[in-house]
C-alpha cells in the first residue's frame, strides 16, 4: 500500500457530507460569538447527526450548553469535558500509529504493526466517522478541551487541579494554536500566581514576553508603533464594520466597564487604533452582547475567529505589566512592583485601570503606606459599588486595618465584605463567572486570622474549617486550626488529661472542721480523675455542616501532622529547587555574558534583547530572593508546628512521641532560642514522665552556667527578632507600627518568665530525683522570677511535705494569693 | 458495686500512716472502720479471682504489716484466704466490733509475705507502668487541725461529744471521713512540671488575603470542529513523499510556502519527534530533501522536542547533506551550545578518520601544481573534509558573534581546533579556521 491508498482508507469517502459539516461547523462557531446559544445548540445538533460521536462536535455542545443555562453543575461539566479528552485521546494515538506506521510502512515494509494498530481501532470502532474523515493528527488536539477543564477548576478555586492541565499543556504549547496558547498562558498565569508558584509565573511571563509581544518590554507604550510592529497577533483583515462596538457599548451588561472602555477608546485613540479596537479582547467583551450585528457578511471565518480571541498587543502588554505586578507583590520585590505599576497605570483603562489601582494599593499596603492604601482603594471603589467589588473592598479595608493594629475596625470590614460576598451565592443559574467571583472563602480565611488573633478560638476555627475546602493544601491553615484548639485549651475550654497544667490558681478543699480539718489540694489532673483518653470534643475531624467544631487535642495533633506532612513535601520540591537554583543562577549569568556579548557588534535589536533580559533577570532574582524567603518562612513555621506538636504529645499523655518530635525541633537548623527553650522543657518533662530524670537533667543543664546560676534562655531582642520581620520601606512618616498590639498576643514568655520556669523544672526535677537541697534553692530562684507561679507554690509544698514540714508547706498554702479555699460540702447522706 | 477509684480512696485512707515522715499522723478511720474498709475492698472484687483484684498486693502488704493490730492482719488474711463468696459472708457476719472483742491472737499464724505474694498476686499481676510524677507522689491531703493555739490537737478533748455544745476544735471525724473520700484523687501530690504554652505563629507577611479584581476566563469554543484540513494534507502528502526522496523544485517550494504561512503547520504535519521517529527523520529527510529539514527544525526551534532532532543531527553519520543542515542552522539560529561543541568533536574525529587519504591527496596535488587540486580528483573523502572545515569556520564566526567564546567550557575545544589547524595547515581551509581563531582570541 503507498499513501494514497492509505488516504483512502482514512479520507473520507462522501466529501460531501464534509463540506455541509464545514458550513454548519462555522454557522455555530458564528452563532455561538454571538450568544445565540439555543440556534447555536440546534446546529450543532444536526451536526452531531452527520458525524455521531465526534468529540468535537460533543464538546462544542457542552460548551454551549453551559453558556445557554449557567453552569449549576460545574463538575459534570467537568466529567463530560474529560470523557470527550479521553474520545480524542484514543483517536489521536491511533491516528498518530497510523502515521508512523505508514512513514516505516513505507520504507521498512512494517506492516506488521501498522496492522495491529488497525486491528485495535477497528476493535475499539468508536471513531469511524472520524477517521473517515480525517488525515490531519490535530484534528483530535484535546488542547481546548483540556483548556477549558483547567478554566472550570480555576473557577472552583481548585487551583491545583487547574494547574496540572494547564502545565500540561503549557508543556507543549508551540503546536497550538496562537489565540488558545495565549488563554492558555493567561490563566496559567493567574493560577500560578494564586498557588505562589512564583518561578513558574515567571517562566510564563517571559514566554508571553518572547513570543507574543516581542518588543514591548523597554519604554513605556507608544500605542500606534506597538500595533503596527505586532503583526503577529492583529490580522489585518477584520471583518467588522469599524463601528460595531459601539451598539456593544451602548448595552446594558454590566460586568465590566466595558462601555467606559470603548467609549474612551474611541474618543481617544481612534486613528491609531482602529484595527485594536475592533480586536478588543475577548475577554474585555462578555460574550452576551446579544445585540451585536453586522457579523453575517464574513467570509473568511478563520480568520475573524483569531481577532476574536487575541487581546490587541497594547491590552496584552498591560495585562502582562499587571501580571508582573502581581508576581513582583507575591516575591515581595516592592521596589520592582513600584516601578511596574507606575508603568501599569500610565497605560491602563477601564477595567484593567480599576485592577491597576487595587494593585497600586496593594503595594501601599505591602509597603506599610497603610493611609495610601485606603485612599487609593477608595478611589477605586468609587467607579464600582457593586456586590463583588465591594467585599474586594470591605476585605482589603479589613486587611489594611488588621495590620494598623486596629482588630475590632478589621473584623468589622470582614464581616461586610463577607455579606457582601454572600448575595452572589443565592443566583440562580450562577455562571462560572460567579463561582470565582465568590470570594467568600478567602474572606473566611481571612476572619479566622482575625477571630484568632481576637482569642475567638471557636469561631476561628469555624473560619478555617470553611476555608480548608480551598486552602486545604497550605500547611499554615492546618497550623491555625491547631493554634485554635491549643487556644481553647489554653482558655480552659477544652481539657488535657495529662499531669502538668497551666491552672493559674491552686484550689484547696478544706474538709472537716476542728481538729479533724484537713486541707486537700486539687491539681490539674486531679480533676479529670483517671479519664484517660477522654476529652471534650470527639475526636474526628469536623465535618463541613457548618456546626460547632469540635476542638481537641487530638484535632490538634491531627492538624499539626497534616500540616507537617505538606511543610515536608513542600522542603522536598525546596531541596529540588535549591539545587535548580544554582543552575538557574549560572544561566542567568550566561545570559547576562550573552548579552554582553551581543552588545559588541551592537545594533538596534540587541539593544531591545538587552533591555530584556535586565527585566527578566530582575524578575528571576525576585524569584530566587522569593524562593529563599519562603525557605526561611517554612523553617519558621516548622519550629512553631513541631513546638506545638511536642506540647500536644505530652497533652495527650504520649511522652515518647513528645520526646521524639521535641528532640526533632532542638535539631532543625537555625531553630531560635526560643524553640531551644521550648523543644528543652518539652524534651526534659518527656523524659521525667519517662522515669529518665537524669537525662532530663542534663538537657536542662545547658542552661546552667557557674555554680547554679541560670542564664535567660533567650534576650528580648530574639522575641523581636522572631515577631517582627517585615521589611517596611514606607514612606509614611506617622505609621503606628502595625503589628504592636498583636505581637503583644502572641509573644514568648519574658525571658524572666523563661528562666523562672526553667528554675522550677529543674527544682522538680531535683525533688523527683530525690534531691530536695537542690530543689529548695532552685524553687527560691523560682519564686524571685516568677513569684506567682501556681506551679512553683505546690512544688515547694510538696518539697516541705516531703521534707516533714507540714507547718512550713500550710503556711505557703495559706501566704499565696492565687490560692481559692472551697468548703468540702459533702454530707453524710449523699454517700448513700 | 464500687469501681476501682472508690476503693482506691478507701485505701489511701487506710494508709493514712504510711508516710512516717509526717510527724503528726492520725488515724482518721477507727479499728473497726478499718476493717470494713478492708473488707470492702475485698468485697468489690470477690466474684473474682483473687489475683484480679487490683489492690491484692496492698491487701497482702496489710497482712503482712508488723506493725499493724495483729486482729487487723488476722482479718485480713481471712478474707484473703476465704476462697468463696460463701466463705467470706460466714466471715462477715460478724460485726467488726465484734471480730476485734472475740480475737483470739493463739488461732493465727502469720506466713511469709513471700508466700502470700506467691499465693495470691500470682503472675498475671503485671507491675503497673510506673510513672516518676505519680510514684513520687505525696498524699495531697495536709492535716490543718484548727485548735486553739498551745493545745494539743491530738486529745481527746476536741473530740465531738453528743449533746455537748461544741467548742473551738471540735470537729466531726465522720464528716471528715466523708469529705476526704469525695475530694481524694488517686494520684495525690507531686512536684509540678511547668508546661509553657507554644506561643503562636505571628502572622505571616501575606497570610491575609488582599483580592483583586479577576481577568475573566470564559471556556473557549473548539474552532477545530469539522475544520477545513485539505491545505494541511496536501503538505502533508508532500512530507511523506519527501520522506522517500526528493522532491521536485516545484513541491519543495510549496512545503517551504505552506510552513512559513503558518508556524503551526509544521506540529501538524506529522514531523514532530513524536509523531516522526528520530531514525527516519534524519535518514530520509535530511538526506533526501536537506531544505525541508532545515526549515522544518527552525520552525521547531521552539519545541521542548528539538532536542531530539538535534542529537541526531549531532550523531549521525558525517555526510554532505548532515553538514549542509548544520550549516543553515548556525546561521539562522542559536543552536544550544553543548550541541555544537559535540558537533565540532565529532568533526575533528571523522576527519582523523579520513586524514590519512587526505594528506595523500593534497601532497600529491600541492608538489604537482602548487596549487590546490580541482574537486574532482579529490574524491568524496576530500570534498567532505573541506566542507567540514568550512562549517568550522563558519560555525566559529557564528559563536563569535554570539559570545560564546566567552565561555569556558568553549576553551577545551578551542585548543583542540587550533591542534587540529596546526596540523593541517597545508590546506587552505585549515589555515584559513586558524587565522580565523587568532582573531577571535
Amino acid at each position: 500500500m503507498d499513501s494514497a491508498t492509505l488516504s483512502a482508507v482514512v479520507v473520507g469517502e462522501d466529501d460531501n457530507a464534509l463540506l455541509v459539516a464545514a458550513g454548519l461547523a462555522k454557522e455555530a462557531a458564528m452563532l455561538f460569538q454571538t450568544g445565540k446559544f439555543v440556534e447555536c445548540l440546534k446546529i450543532l445538533n444536526q451536526i452531531l447527526q452527520k458525524k455521531a460521536d465526534d468529540p468535537k462536535v460533543l464538546h462544542n455542545i457542552a460548551v454551549a450548553e453551559s453558556f445557554q443555562d449557567g453552569c449549576s453543575d460545574p463538575k459534570r461539566l467537568i466529567k463530560a469535558l474529560e470523557n470527550i479528552k479521553a474520545k480524542s485521546r484514543g483517536l489521536r494515538s491511533y491516528v498518530s500509529a497510523l502515521l508512523i506506521c505508514e512513514a516505516r510502512r513505507t520504507l521498512r515494509g512494517c506492516q506488521q504493526q501498522w496492522k495491529h494498530a488497525y486491528s485495535q481501532h477497528e476493535r475499539s470502532n468508536t471513531a469511524v466517522h472520524a477517521s473517515s474523515s480525517v488525515v490531519y493528527s490535530d484534528e483530535f488536539s484535546t488542547s481546548v478541551s483540556m483548556f477549558n477543564i483547567a478554566v472550570i477548576w480555576y473557577h472552583l478555586h481548585e487551583y491545583a487541579k487547574s494547574f496540572s492541565y494547564l502545565d500540561t499543556l503549557y508543556q507543549n504549547i508551540e503546536p497550538i494554536g496562537e489565540g488558545t496558547a495565549l488563554r492558555i498562558c493567561l490563566l496559567l498565569l493567574d493560577v500560578t500566581l494564586l498557588c505562589r508558584n512564583a518561578s513558574r509565573s515567571a517562566d510564563v511571563i517571559s514566554y508571553m514576553e518572547k513570543f507574543f509581544c516581542v518588543n514591548s518590554l523597554t519604554n513605556q507604550v507608544d500605542n500606534g508603533t506597538a500595533v503596527h510592529h505586532q503583526s503577529l497577533l492583529v490580522s489585518k483583515s477584520t471583518s467588522f464594520p469599524s463601528n460595531s462596538i459601539i451598539p456593544d457599548a451602548s448595552h446594558t451588561d454590566s460586568t465590566a466597564n466595558t462601555s467606559e472602555n470603548s467609549l474612551t477608546r474611541t474618543l481617544s485613540e481612534e486613528a491609531l487604533e482602529d484595527e485594536s479596537l475592533k480586536l478588543l479582547s475577548a475577554l474585555d467583551l462578555s460574550l452576551q452582547n446579544l445585540q451585536r450585528s453586522g457579523i453575517a457578511s464574513s467570509n473568511d471565518l478563520h480568520r475573524r475567529i483569531q481577532a476574536e480571541e487575541t487581546l490587541s498587543t497594547a491590552d496584552l502588554r498591560l495585562k502582562l505589566h499587571l501580571y508582573k505586578v502581581r508576581l513582583l507583590l507575591l516575591t515581595r520585590n516592592l521596589k520592582a512592583a513600584k516601578r511596574e505599576v507606575k508603568m501599569a497605570m500610565n497605560i491602563a483603562r477601564g477595567k484593567d485601570y480599576h485592577l491597576a489601582l487595587y494593585l497600586k494599593s496593594q503595594l501601599e499596603y505591602a509597603r506599610g503606606n497603610h493611609r495610601k492604601a485606603i485612599k487609593l482603594l477608595m478611589a477605586s471603589s468609587n467607579s464600582t459599588e457593586k456586590g463583588i467589588s465591594s467585599s474586594m473592598y470591605y476585605n482589603n479595608l479589613g486587611c489594611i486595618y488588621y495590620s494598623l493594629g486596629k482588630l475590632h475596625t478589621s473584623g468589622v470590614f470582614f464581616s461586610k465584605a463577607l455579606n457582601n460576598s454572600s448575595f452572589l451565592r443565592k443566583e440562580k443559574h450562577p455562571k462560572l463567572v460567579t463561582l470565582s467571583q465568590d470570594k467568600s472563602l478567602l474572606i473566611t480565611y481571612n476572619c479566622g486570622v482575625h477571630s484568632l488573633a481576637c482569642g475567638k478560638a471557636f469561631h476561628a476555627a469555624r473560619c478555617f474549617q470553611t476555608a480548608s475546602l480551598i486552602f486545604y493544601n497550605r500547611p499554615l491553615l492546618w497550623l491555625r486550626i491547631a493554634e485554635c484548639c491549643l487556644m481553647a485549651l489554653e482558655k480552659g475550654m477544652i481539657k488535657s488529661n495529662s499531669s502538668a497544667s497551666d491552672r493559674s490558681d491552686i484550689t484547696v478543699n478544706v474538709i472537716g472542721k476542728g481538729k479533724w480539718r484537713h486541707l486537700t489540694l486539687r491539681n490539674g489532673s486531679a480533676l479529670n480523675g483517671i479519664s484517660q483518653g477522654k476529652y471534650v470534643g470527639k475526636d474526628n475531624l469536623f465535618t463541613a455542616d457548618g456546626r460547632q467544631p469540635d476542638l481537641s487535642l487530638s484535632l490538634a495533633w491531627q492538624c499539626l501532622f497534616n500540616a507537617l506532612y505538606l511543610l515536608d513535601s513542600l522542603e522536598a520540591n525546596d531541596s529540588v529547587f535549591s539545587s535548580e537554583s544554582e543552575s538557574r543562577e549560572a544561566l542567568l549569568s550566561q545570559s547576562t555574558n550573552h548579552k554582553n556579548a551581543s552588545l559588541v557588534n551592537s545594533n538596534g535589536e540587541v539593544k531591545e534583547q538587552k533591555s530584556g533580559n535586565n527585566q527578566n533577570a530582575s524578575l528571576q532574582n525576585s524569584v530566587l530572593d522569593y524562593e529563599h524567603i519562603r525557605i526561611k518562612e517554612n523553617r519558621k513555621m516548622k519550629q512553631v508546628i513541631l513546638a506545638d506538636l511536642a506540647f500536644v504529645e505530652l497533652a495527650l499523655g504520649n511522652p515518647l512521641k513528645a520526646l521524639s518530635t521535641a528532640k526533632s525541633l532542638l535539631k532543625l537548623p537555625d531553630c531560635s532560642k526560643m524553640h531551644i527553650f521550648l523543644g528543652t522543657m518539652y524534651a526534659a518533662e518527656a523524659l521525667c514522665l519517662l522515669n529518665r530524670p537524669k537525662e532530663a537533667a542534663e538537657h536542662l543543664m545547658m542552661y546552667v552556667s557557674g555554680g547554679n546560676n541560670i542564664e535567660l534562655p533567650y534576650s528580648r531582642e530574639d522575641c523581636e527578632k522572631w515577631t517582627v520581620e517585615k521589611v517596611v520601606d514606607g514612606d509614611e512618616p506617622n505609621r503606628t507600627f502595625s503589628t504592636a498590639d498583636e505581637s503583644q498576643r502572641c509573644v514568648f514568655p519574658s525571658p524572666e518568665e523563661a528562666r523562672g520556669m526553667l528554675c522550677a523544672n529543674y527544682a522538680a526535677n531535683f525533688a523527683l530525683l530525690g534531691n530536695l537541697e537542690q530543689a529548695q534553692h532552685f524553687l527560691t530562684k523560682a519564686l524571685s522570677d516568677i513569684p506567682n507561679s501556681s506551679q512553683v507554690i505546690v512544688t515547694a509544698i510538696y518539697v516541705d511535705i516531703k521534707r516533714g514540714s507540714t507547718q512550713d508547706a500550710l503556711a505557703k498554702l495559706k501566704q499565696h494569693n492565687g490560692v481559692r479555699f472551697l468548703p468540702g460540702n459533702v454530707t453524710l447522706n449523699d454517700s448513700s | 458495686m464500687l469501681g476501682f477509684e472508690d476503693c482506691g480512696k478507701l485505701l489511701r485512707l487506710l494508709n493514712g500512716g504510711e508516710e512516717n515522715t509526717i510527724e503528726e499522723i492520725e488515724k482518721i478511720l477507727g479499728p473497726t472502720q478499718r476493717l470494713i474498709a478492708f473488707a470492702i475492698i475485698y468485697q468489690a472484687y470477690a466474684t473474682q479471682q483473687p489475683s484480679s483484684n487490683p489492690f491484692i498486693s496492698k491487701l497482702v502488704d496489710a497482712a503482712c504489716d508488723d506493725e499493724a493490730e495483729k486482729y487487723e492482719r488476722a482479718f485480713v488474711l481471712q478474707l484473703l484466704g476465704s476462697s468463696s463468696v460463701m466463705n467470706s459472708k460466714e466471715l462477715l457476719k460478724q460485726s467488726a466490733a465484734d471480730y476485734i472483742k472475740n480475737f483470739d491472737l493463739s488461732s493465727h499464724s502469720f506466713p511469709q509475705r513471700e508466700h502470700m505474694q506467691q499465693q495470691y498476686c500470682g503472675k498475671t499481676q503485671l507491675e503497673p507502668f510506673k510513672c516518676l510524677f505519680k510514684d513520687n507522689a505525696v498524699k495531697n491531703v495536709l492535716p490543718d487541725p484548727d485548735v486553739p493555739r498551745g493545745c494539743n490537737s491530738n486529745s481527746l478533748e476536741f473530740d465531738a461529744q453528743p449533746g455537748v455544745t461544741s467548742k473551738i476544735g471540735s470537729g466531726n471525724r465522720d464528716e471528715t471521713v466523708a469529705g476526704l473520700l469525695s475530694t481524694f484523687s488517686l494520684e495525690g501530690l507531686g512536684p509540678q512540671w511547668i508546661r509553657p504554652t507554644p506561643p503562636r505563629l505571628p502572622v505571616m507577611d501575606a497570610e491575609l488575603l488582599w483580592l483583586n479584581p479577576d481577568i475573566n476566563h470564559e471556556l473557549l469554543w473548539d474552532y477545530g470542529m469539522c475544520a477545513d484540513t485539505s491545505r494541511g494534507a496536501a503538505v502533508r502528502d508532500l512530507i511523506a513523499k519527501a520522506l522517500k526522496g526528493p522532491l521536485v523544485p516545484v513541491q519543495q517550494e510549496q512545503v517551504l510556502v505552506e510552513l512559513a504561512n503558518d508556524p503551526k503547520l509544521v506540529y501538524h504535519c506529522g514531523l514532530t519527534p513524536k509523531k516522526l521517529p528520530n531514525d527516519i527523520f534524519a535518514q530520509d529527510l535530511v538526506e533526501n530533501n536537506p531544505m525541508i529539514a532545515v526549515e522544518v527544525l527552525i520552525k521547531l526551534v521552539n519545541s521542548p522536542e528539538i532536542s531530539e532532532y538535534f542529537t541526531v543531527l549531532v550523531n549521525m553519520e558525517m555526510s554532505l547533506h548532515s553538514m549542509e543542515v548544520v550549516n543553515r542552522l548556525t546561521t539562522t539560529i542559536e543552536l544550544p551550545t553543548e550541541f555544537l561543541h559535540t558537533y565540532i568533536s565529532n568533526c575533528i574525529s571523522a576527519c582523523q578518520g579520513i586524514k590519512v587519504y587526505a594528506e595523500q591527496t593534497c601532497e600529491t596535488a600541492a608538489s604537482s601544481a602548487g596549487r590546490r587540486p580541482a574537486m574532482g580528483h579529490q574524491g568524496p573523502g576530500f570534498e567532505t573534509y573541506q566542507l567540514q572545515l568550512l562549517l568550522m569556520s563558519r560555525g566559529l564566526r557564528c559563536w563569535g558573534a554570539h559570545g560564546y567564546l566567552e565561555f569556558g567550557s568553549f576553551h577545551d575545544i578551542f585548543i583542540e581546533v587550533q591542534a587540529f589547524c596546526i596540523e593541517f595547515s597545508r590546506i587552505r581551509e585549515a589555515a584559513g579556521l586558524f587565522r580565523l581563531l587568532k582573531t577571535l582570541e
